[in-house]
C-alpha cells in the first residue's frame, strides 16, 4: 500500500512542479523539455529527493507510450495543406536526411570514442532523427511565426523521421549481437516498416477518421476513442512488421484534417495527453539517467554534440534539400540549424541496454547528454535565429475564438469572436466596414452587455465581435480586425502597396514602365512570382525585379492571391 | 528632384468633397489638368483607375497613393487632397481614406521616380503627421504641415 500511495505522492508532486516551472521558460527563454528533463535529475539517485530507478524495460515502455500519443498529436494539428509544399523535402529528409546525418555523426564517434565501425554507427543511428516533440513545443511555444515552407518541413520531417532512426538502430543492434539477417532481409525490413507504415496509416486513419465523424457519441468518447484506435492502429502495425510511429503520426493526421464537431471534442484533450506525454517522458529520462555518469563522458559528447549541430545536419539537409526543391539558402540554413533531437533518441539508447549489448550505457549516457547540448544550443537560440534567418512571416491577427455552428455537416459555417483593439476603429458604423459578402457580425457586446448591431452600430475599441462566416472569409476579417501596431509591422514586411495576384503582367508592366518578354505578357501577377518562387510559392517569398521587392502576400490554396509591392527607398 | 520641388502650395487642396473613389480620381485629373495644361484630365484619370484596378492604392490608416506614369508630363508632380468626408478606397486595412497624396511621373520609368514613391509614404507612414494634417483647418496650415513632414524626412533621410 506504502509504495502505491508514493507513487501518488511523487509523480502528482513532480508533475505539478513541471507544470508550474513551464513558467520559467517563458520567462528566461529556457527551453521547456530541458526544465522537464532537470527536474527529472533533481529528483533522481542524485538529486534533491533521491529517488532511485533504473527500471530500463519500464522507461522503455513509458518512452513508446508517450512518443505514441505526441506523434497521433502531432498528426492531428499538421494541416494536410501545408504537405503542399513540406511533404517532399520533410521525406527526403526523414529518409536520406538521416541516413547521412547518422553516417557523419556515426564516423566521428567511432574516432572519438575510440569504436569499431559499427558501434560508432550505432551512436548515429540513435541521434539520428529530430524529435516531434521537441521540435512542435519549440515551435509552437516560442510565438514564432516561420513561413510556411520551413514551417512545414520541419513539422513534418519531425513526425515522419523516426522509423529510419529505429531502424538503423534496430538493425545496428542486431548486427553487434550476431543476430545477422542478411541484406535482402535488411532491406526487406527497412521496406516492410515504411511500407507498411505508410500503407496502415494511412488507410486505418482514413476510416477512423470517417467512423469518428460518422459515429454519434457523448462528447468525452470522441477523443478517447481516436486515442484507444490510434493505439490498435501502432499495436497492428509493429506486429505486421510495419512503422507504429509512422502509422500512428499518418492515422493523426488522417484524423485532424476530417473536419466535423468531433474535432472539437478530441484537440483539445489530445492536446493535454500530448502535454502529459512530454512532462512524463522527459521526467522518467531525467530520472533513469545518472548525471555523474553522463558527466564522465561529457567533453567526448560535447564534441558528437558539436559535429551533429555543425557538420552532419548542415551537411544532411544541404545533400537531402538543395539539389531537389528550390529553397533559398537562409532557408537551408534555418532548417540545419532546427535539426532539433528530444526524446527519441534517449529512448532509442535503450534499445542497446535491452537488446543486451556489451558497454550499453556509453550509448544511453551519449544520446543523453547530446540532447541535452542539442536543445540547450538549438532550442535556445531559435527565436534570435529566426530572425537573424529571416525566415519569420508576420503574425496577423486570428479570431480570440473559434468553433463550428453544427449546422451544416459539410462547409459548415464557423463562429469568429474578435476583440476590437485597432483605434482606427473607433466609431466606425458597422455598416462602413469592409466586410465579405457571406459574413455577418451576429451579435456584440460592450462591457459585458449584448447589443445588436445595426448598420449604424458604432463600433468601440474594446468591443467584443461574433462574426458567423466560413473559414474563406478569415483572411479579410482578419485583415479588418488587425491592430494598428500588426499593420504596421505587415507594411514593413509586405510593403506600401498591394496588387491583386490576378492582375495581369501586361497591366503592371504598362503601370510601372516594367519591360516584359513576349510569354510573360499573358500571365498574371500570381503565375509571374510563382514562377520567379520556382513553384510552390508561400507567404513571406520575395523576388526582386525593376528595382521592387515583390513578396507574395496572401495565398489560397497553391494560388498567389496578393503581392506586396516593397520599395527600397 | 526632391518632394518639396514637386508639390507647390496651390496643388495641397483643403476640404475637397468626397463622395467616392472615383470621383477623387476625377476630381483630381480634372484639377490637374487646368493646373498643367499639357496634361489632359480623361488621360490622368484612366491612368489612375488603370492603376487602382490592379490593387489600391490605400496604405493604411486612411491614406491613399494613387500613382501612375503619364506620356505628357515632363518632370514628375505631386498633388495633396485633403478630403471632407472620407471614402471607401479599397484600403489594405479596410478604412475610408481621408488624405491622399496623387504621384504623376513621365512615361520614362527611373529609380528616382521609384524613389519620390518610397518618399511620400515614408511621409504618410508617420501617425502624428496624419494627426496634424487632419488637424489642420486651413488650406495654408495643411500645405505648411506637409512642407514640414517632407523636410523633416528629408533630414532625418540624410542624418540616417
Amino acid at each position: 500500500m506504502d509504495s502505491i500511495n508514493t507513487l501518488f505522492l511523487l509523480s502528482g508532486f513532480l508533475i505539478a512542479l513541471s507544470i508550474l516551472a513551464s513558467r520559467l521558460s517563458t520567462l528566461f527563454g529556457l527551453p521547456l523539455l530541458v526544465i522537464f528533463l532537470g527536474l527529472g535529475m533533481l529528483a533522481g539517485e542524485e538529486g534533491v529527493l533521491g529517488i532511485k530507478f533504473d527500471d530500463y524495460s519500464l522507461a522503455f515502455l513509458i518512452g513508446h507510450l508517450a512518443l505514441a500519443m505526441i506523434l497521433l498529436d502531432g498528426g492531428l494539428r499538421t494541416r494536410l495543406k501545408t504537405f503542399r509544399v513540406g511533404f517532399k523535402p520533410a521525406l527526403s529528409l526523414a529518409t536520406l536526411g538521416v541516413f547521412i546525418t547518422s553516417g557523419v555523426v556515426g564516423l566521428i564517434a567511432m574516432w572519438v570514442f575510440d569504436l569499431t565501425l559499427i558501434q560508432g554507427l550505432l551512436v548515429g543511428a540513435i541521434v539520428g532523427s529530430t524529435d516531434a516533440a521537441a521540435v512542435f513545443s519549440m515551435l509552437g511555444g516560442q510565438g514564432i511565426n516561420l513561413n510556411e515552407r520551413v514551417g512545414a518541413t520541419l513539422e513534418i520531417e519531425s513526425g515522419t523521421n523516426d522509423p529510419m532512426a529505429i531502424f538503423l538502430t534496430l538493425t545496428l543492434v542486431e548486427v553487434l549481437v550476431g543476430d545477422l539477417r542478411g541484406v535482402t532481409g535488411t532491406l526487406m525490413f527497412l521496406l516492410s516498416q515504411f511500407g507498411l507504415g505508410l500503407a496502415i496509416g494511412l488507410g486505418a486513419g482514413w476510416c477512423i477518421a470517417r467512423l469518428l465523424r460518422w459515429l454519434d457519441l457523448a462528447p468525452g468518447l470522441y477523443s478517447l476513442l481516436a486515442l484507444a484506435l490510434g493505439f490498435f492502429v501502432f499495436g497492428a502495425t509493429s506486429w505486421l512488421g510495419g512503422s507504429g510511429f509512422l502509422a500512428i503520426y499518418l492515422t493523426g493526421l488522417m484524423i485532424g484534417n476530417q473536419p466535423g464537431r468531433h474535432l472539437d471534442f478530441i484537440l483539445p484533450v489530445h492536446d493535454g495527453l500530448a502535454w502529459l506525454s512530454q512532462i512524463g517522458l522527459f521526467l522518467v529520462l531525467g530520472l533513469l539517467v545518472n548525471p555523474s555518469e553522463v558527466f564522465e563522458f561529457a567533453l567526448p559528447s560535447l564534441m558528437v554534440a558539436l559535429a551533429l549541430i555543425f557538420l552532419a545536419r548542415p551537411l544532411a539537409v544541404l545533400i537531402a534539400i538543395k539539389p531537389f526543391f528550390k529553397f533559398r539558402w537562409r532557408e537551408v540554413g534555418f532548417i540545419s540549424w532546427v535539426g532539433l533531437r528530444g526524446a527519441v533518441p534517449i529512448v532509442l539508447a535503450i534499445f542497446p541496454v535491452i537488446g543486451g549489448v556489451a558497454n550499453a550505457s556509453l550509448y544511453f549516457n551519449v544520446a543523453f547528454a547530446v540532447v541535452l547540448l542539442s536543445l540547450l544550443i538549438q532550442g535556445g537560440s531559435l527565436p534570435f535565429m529566426a530572425r537573424w534567418m529571416k525566415v519569420e512571416v508576420p503574425a496577423t491577427i486570428t479570431p480570440n475564438r473559434r468553433g463550428p455552428l453544427g449546422v451544416l455537416p459539410e462547409n459548415d459555417y464557423e463562429m469568429f469572436v474578435y476583440k476590437v483593439e485597432d483605434q482606427a476603429l473607433n466609431d466606425v458604423p458597422i455598416r462602413l466596414l469592409r466586410f465579405p459578402s457571406g459574413a455577418l457580425i451576429s451579435a456584440m457586446f460592450r462591457q459585458h452587455v449584448m447589443l445588436h448591431p445595426k448598420g449604424s452600430t458604432r463600433l468601440r475599441e474594446g468591443d467584443v465581435v461574433c462574426v458567423i462566416g466560413r473559414t474563406d472569409d478569415l483572411p479579410a476579417l482578419n485583415r479588418l480586425f488587425n491592430g494598428d501596431a500588426k499593420l504596421d509591422r505587415a507594411r514593413a514586411f509586405f510593403g506600401t502597396f498591394t496588387l491583386q495576384g490576378d492582375a495581369l503582367m501586361s497591366d503592371v508592366a504598362e503601370a510601372y514602365g516594367l519591360t516584359l518578354s513576349p510569354g510573360e505578357q499573358e500571365m498574371t501577377l500570381g503565375e509571374y512570382v510563382s514562377l520567379r518562387v520556382g513553384g510552390h510559392p508561400v507567404v513571406g517569398d520575395d523576388v526582386d525585379w525593376h528595382g521592387f521587392h515583390w513578396v507574395v502576400s496572401e495565398m489560397r490554396g497553391n494560388q498567389i492571391t496578393r503581392v506586396g509591392l516593397r520599395l527600397y527607398y | 528632384m526632391t518632394l518639396e520641388s514637386i508639390l507647390p502650395p496651390e496643388r495641397a487642396l483643403f476640404g475637397v468633397p468626397g463622395g467616392s473613389k472615383k470621383r477623387v480620381l476625377e476630381f483630381f485629373s480634372t484639377f490637374i489638368a487646368q493646373n498643367t495644361p499639357s496634361l489632359d484630365s480623361q488621360e490622368v484619370f484612366s491612368r489612375l483607375v488603370g492603376r487602382e484596378r490592379l490593387g489600391s492604392t490605400g496604405i493604411g490608416h486612411g491614406v491613399a497613393i494613387p500613382h501612375a506614369r503619364n506620356p505628357h508630363c515632363k518632370s514628375p508632380l505631386a498633388g495633396f487632397l485633403k478630403l471632407s468626408e472620407p471614402v471607401d478606397f479599397d484600403a489594405i486595412d479596410g478604412e475610408p481614406v481621408d488624405l491622399v497624396f496623387v504621384l504623376l511621373v513621365p512615361e520614362q520609368a527611373d529609380d528616382a521616380h521609384l524613389a519620390l514613391l518610397g518618399q511620400v509614404a515614408a511621409v504618410m507612414n508617420d501617425p502624428s503627421t496624419r494627426q496634424q494634417l487632419r488637424k489642420s483647418e486651413t488650406q495654408r496650415q495643411l500645405y505648411d504641415t506637409l512642407l514640414d513632414a517632407i523636410r523633416r524626412h528629408a533630414s532625418e533621410d540624410r542624418s540616417g
